[in-house]
């Protein structure tokens, strides 16, 4: 139950995410829609790793089912390397707003032609 | 079941963040929508990623974000371009309202920052505290709900007619007002131009400064309309002015005290008559 | 031209959501207790991420010093025409900073050095920290507590860590594996990195936009 509405809950922030991507023009309205669907992908690797009545894995926990520990040691960098690449688009951001005035991608485009 | 609600719980934080107009009640949403899809990590056995997308997409990004937004100590002006008044350079700010502007600004101690925006998101941008003045050749609206500044450059409404066909307008300016129901909207003065000159419009609806803008790049980059032989029917006089939120009173007063004491130097008509000779 | 990117995605979305059905019923975790004993740690996300997956993990250490080099680099040049007053002392604000950062020090500290044993480790940990530089920034403001901690001073250990790190990483990819002691120095040596990274984003952002 948790897995299935997990994978929904995913694929539907990806969604949008993207969604939000598409159709804003404010370039910090596109950075928080492709956030959000970077957690998306996030929560679709961890709702791979999960199984049915699964506990973290920890040794000393005792036996029963656990949860794959790989995808999640997979997405832990992911999320610390999102928070930089994410500080290094905001940066750009600034940058463009003190020197090109805008933060419409449409007048930013029409600039460069 | 707790999953399921939580999982409920962030879905609708994410889509409240991403359907709001103000960009930082998206920012704050998400950062909720953030701490609510940690506690999903943890129904689903990873408490490693819960305790990083805690620290990390909670605290970290959200506060970026802020800071991105944030504008201290600065006076934002939301503003259209429009050449002799206010226009980019290269990299600079150019123009009479520059040069009040940014007299206005030592005046309060505030640096003038100059964001480009579309003329129909003015009122919004305004409205949600986003920007402090609106400039660039402001013509209000009927019935719209800001302060206005003195007027500063007198100016004209006219029809233009070169050929038959439908009326233009700049969305969001004041010559909508007086588009007939079957006429249509641009985003910007460029845009109008151009669909002008693709013949795609019959005339326009422009204040005379835009007008004086186009007829001085006639010729030169593909902008054949023959506005020369057109037809104007003058329909209003009007003033360019700055705009500003209702509630900016103690702005606004700054604002009108200091235009009186420019226009009582002489300084305010030397400035016209150097940008608009 | 959106329609297409809108389609695209549409597609995307419905193939993954179609897709997904391949991964019920779940196969069986992969045997991880003994490879995870052998690393000397408890915890099989730090194990990973410290052990079999290792030089991923100094490789991505990498890419966030150069993401934080960028923002450097981007906003380096962009100064105000007129700097701001110092934000003035509100002792509400600084007595609770001056409360909670020392607990926050510990528990970053404590939840980097046992992070091969239960849930943490250095990233978690160097966020933590950088959010307790947050708070006191929020206090003092950014300008003066940079000046206190004598940045230039932490952005060279900052560099200095990295070049702990890909040396301890290194030498024990080509000797062999030690045990936990390794994975306890490389989570703090990630702590401190990420942490000093997260105070550099926040000092130049401050410098450009306004004091937090």
């Amino acid at each position: 139950m948790e897995g299935l509405s997990a994978f929904v809950l995913a694929i539907i922030l990806v969604g949008l995410g993207l969604w939000t991507l598409i159709e804003r023009r404010n370039v910090i309205w596109k950075l928080l829609g492709l956030n959000v669907a970077s957690g998306g992908a996030i929560l679709f690797l961890v709702a791979v790793a999960y199984r049915p009545q699964a506990r973290p894995a920890l040794l000393g926990l005792g036996p029963g089912p656990t949860a794959d520990p790989l995808p999640q040691a997979l997405v832990l960098t992911a999320i610390v390397i999102h928070f930089a690449t994410l500080a290094l688009a905001l940066a750009y951001v600034i940058f463009l707003t003190e020197h090109r005035h805008t933060q419409d991608i449409h007048k930013l485009e029409r600039e460069e032609e | 079941m707790g999953a399921v609600l939580l999982c409920a719980l962030t879905l609708t934080l994410a889509a409240f963040a991403l359907t709001r107009r103000r960009l930082l009640w998206g920012v704050i949403g998400v950062g909720a929508h953030s701490l609510a899809l940690a506690g999903v990590y943890l129904f689903l056995a990873a408490p490693d990623v819960a305790l990083a997308e805690a620290a990390i997409g909670f605290a970290l990004v959200t506060f970026i974000f802020l800071l991105a937004l944030r504008r201290t100590g600065r006076l934002v002006v939301a503003a259209t371009e429009v050449y002799p008044l206010l226009y980019q350079e290269g990299d600079k700010i150019a123009g009479l309202e520059w040069e009040i502007l940014r007299r206005f600004g030592q005046w309060v101690h505030r640096d003038v920052e100059v964001l480009w925006v579309n003329r129909a998101d003015i009122p919004r941008l305004l409205a949600a505290g986003e920007t402090d003045l609106a400039a660039g050749g402001f013509l209000p609206r009927e019935g719209a709900t800001v302060l206005l500044s003195p007027p500063l450059v007198p100016t004209q409404l006219v029809n233009v007619r070169c050929r038959p066909g439908p009326v233009g307008a700049v969305a969001g300016d004041r010559g909508q007002d007086h588009l007939p129901p079957d006429g249509l909207t641009y985003e910007d003065a460029g845009e109008l131009a151009a669909a002008l000159a693709r013949g795609e419009l019959g005339g326009a609806v422009v204040d005379l400064v835009r007008l004086r803008q186009w007829l001085l790049s006639e010729g030169t980059n593909k902008t054949h309309f023959a506005l020369r032989d057109a037809e104007m029917t003058p329909l209003e006089d009007l003033a360019f002015r700055f705009a500003l939120v209702p509630h900016e009173t103690e702005l606004h007063q700054a604002l009108e005290e200091f235009l009186k004491t420019l226009a009582s130097t002489g300084e305010l008509e030397r400035l016209i008559t150097e940008h608009l000779q | 031209m959106k329609w297409v990117a809108r389609t695209a995605i549409l597609a995307l979305l419905s193939l993954v959501a179609v897709g997904t059905r391949h991964l019920f019923p779940r196969p069986d975790v992969a045997p991880w207790q003994e490879p995870t004993a052998q690393y000397g740690a408890e915890n099989a996300v730090a194990a990973i991420v410290l052990g079999a997956r290792l030089w991923d993990t100094l490789l991505e250490v990498l890419v966030y010093a150069l993401a934080i080099a960028g923002v450097k680099m981007a906003l380096g040049g962009l100064g105000r025409a007129r700097p701001l007053p110092p934000v003035p002392e509100t002792p509400l604000l600084r007595r609770s900073a001056d409360i909670l950062l020392g607990p926050i020090v510990i528990l970053s500290l404590y939840i980097a050095a046992s992070g091969h044993l239960g849930p943490g480790g250095g990233f978690p940990a160097g966020a933590i920290l950088g959010s307790g530089l947050l708070l006191l920034a929020l206090a003092k403001g950014v300008e003066r507590l940079s000046q206190e901690l004598h940045e230039a001073t932490w952005e060279r250990s900052e560099y200095g860590a990295i070049a702990a790190l890909l040396a301890l990483g290194g030498a024990f990819l080509c000797l062999g594996f030690p045990g936990s002691s390794f994975l306890v120095s490389a989570n703090l040596l990630i702590t401190m990195e990420v942490a000093i990274g997260a105070w550099v984003v926040l000092h130049y952002f401050a410098r450009a936009r306004g004091e937090v």
